[in-house]
């Protein structure tokens, strides 16, 4: 590999050796993300249209969007570095969103 | 001290050059960049949705008591109307509107189209996965057949949402008028969705060739799969986006 000699790393060309991880956590993630997606309907007609069904909702999508990233992209196996670097913009944009969301509807008093 | 030197050794080791910091090629990190400023174009699109849906109040609790309803008339949407579920002074009920479903026409299902397309969705995402997974294996052929069932996914996807806007369209939705709510309400609507859909087209056609070039061995000659990863990572960021969209469209 490039690694073992520093003098014949190239930057554009390194492409890191993967072994396989098996199967078994894809059919795990699909089993969760299935049945949010089920409780997500069963909740829209359970539960009473509130502020709190809406957090349960946005809640729900959180945790789905984490089993996406961790576990289809990959996200878990890379370096804690690069996720950094992907996530931590990320909580800044929700951030970003809930401040805007509240903050943002001068318009409306008017 | 020595942990002093053994931990400026290794600082040296990583980010002093000759060798990848983060361990992945420069595809990739190129590819979660990408990935992070589209992110940031929809959390705009989200942000803008947001900030118009809050302005108007949520929908009628009245819409609640006619919960209990089988049929669908072609009259629906003037009876809805007529008992005020759906006024431009409030944002409408997801259920009301998005109640339709192909071959089954005249009876009431509320949400049950979109939960069909997003498990379309999840499963064109597993099967992409199992693609990334064969290709970790060198395994030609099934990486050959998983692309091609995460494209067919792709197009099945594409072909119900080309439906459910030719519903919306039918029922009388443009940018600037709709018989549901506000006229903010469709025009999001197209916007968001629009914008989603563009993403799923142009994440089949970088499918196609990613498949095209795998089958004529262009991967197995370079010495890995990583092209598969790299379009993979899109996939399932169009994926993850959509996660969002159908809470906020079609939940919240």
């Amino acid at each position: 590999m490039h690694t073992d000699n520093s003098n014949e790393y190239v930057p554009e060309t390194y492409v890191p050796h993967v072994e396989s991880q098996g199967t078994k956590e894809i059919w795990r993630t699909l089993t969760i993300l299935g049945i949010l997606t089920v409780v997500d309907i069963v909740l829209y007609f359970a539960m009473p249209l509130t502020g709190f069904r809406n957090v349960v909702f946005i809640l729900l999508g959180i945790i789905k969007a984490y089993y996406i990233v961790a576990s289809f992209m990959h996200m878990k196996h890379e370096k804690v570095d690069l996720a950094a670097c992907i996530l931590v913009p990320i909580i800044l944009v929700f951030g970003l969103i809930a401040g805007l969301l509240y903050e943002g509807n001068f318009w409306l008093a008017s | 001290m020595s942990t002093d030197s053994s931990a400026t050794v290794s600082t040296t080791r990583t980010w002093s050059g000759g060798r990848s910091p983060f361990d992945v090629s420069y595809g990739k990190l190129m590819m979660w960049i990408f990935l992070l400023s589209d992110a940031f174009t929809f959390s705009s699109l989200l942000v803008g949705y947001g900030a118009v849906r809050f302005s108007y109040p949520a929908p009628e609790p009245l819409v609640e008591k006619i919960a209990p309803m089988s049929h669908v008339s072609h009259e629906f949407v003037d009876e809805m109307q007529h008992i005020g579920a759906f006024s431009e002074k409030h944002w409408p009920s997801p259920d009301l509107v998005f109640n339709h479903f192909p071959f089954l026409h005249g009876i009431h299902l509320p949400l049950m189209f979109v939960s069909l397309m997003t498990f379309i969705l999840i499963f064109s995402s597993v099967t992409m996965v199992l693609a990334v997974e064969a290709g970790h294996r060198m395994d030609k052929k099934k990486v050959g057949v998983y692309m091609f069932y995460t494209i067919l996914g792709g197009l099945a996807f594409l072909g119900c949402q080309a439906w459910e806007w030719t519903q919306f369209i039918t029922e009388g939705a443009t940018l600037s008028h709709n018989p549901f709510g506000p006229a903010h309400f469709a025009a999001l609507f197209f916007m968001v969705t629009g914008f989603h859909g563009f993403h799923v087209f142009s994440g089949v056609v970088l499918n196609v060739i990613a498949y095209i070039s795998a089958k004529n061995g262009v991967y197995e000659k370079r010495g890995h799969y990583e092209m598969i990863e790299k379009v993979g990572l899109y996939w399932h960021f169009v994926d993850l986006v959509w996660v969002f969209v159908f809470t906020f469209f079609y939940l919240i």
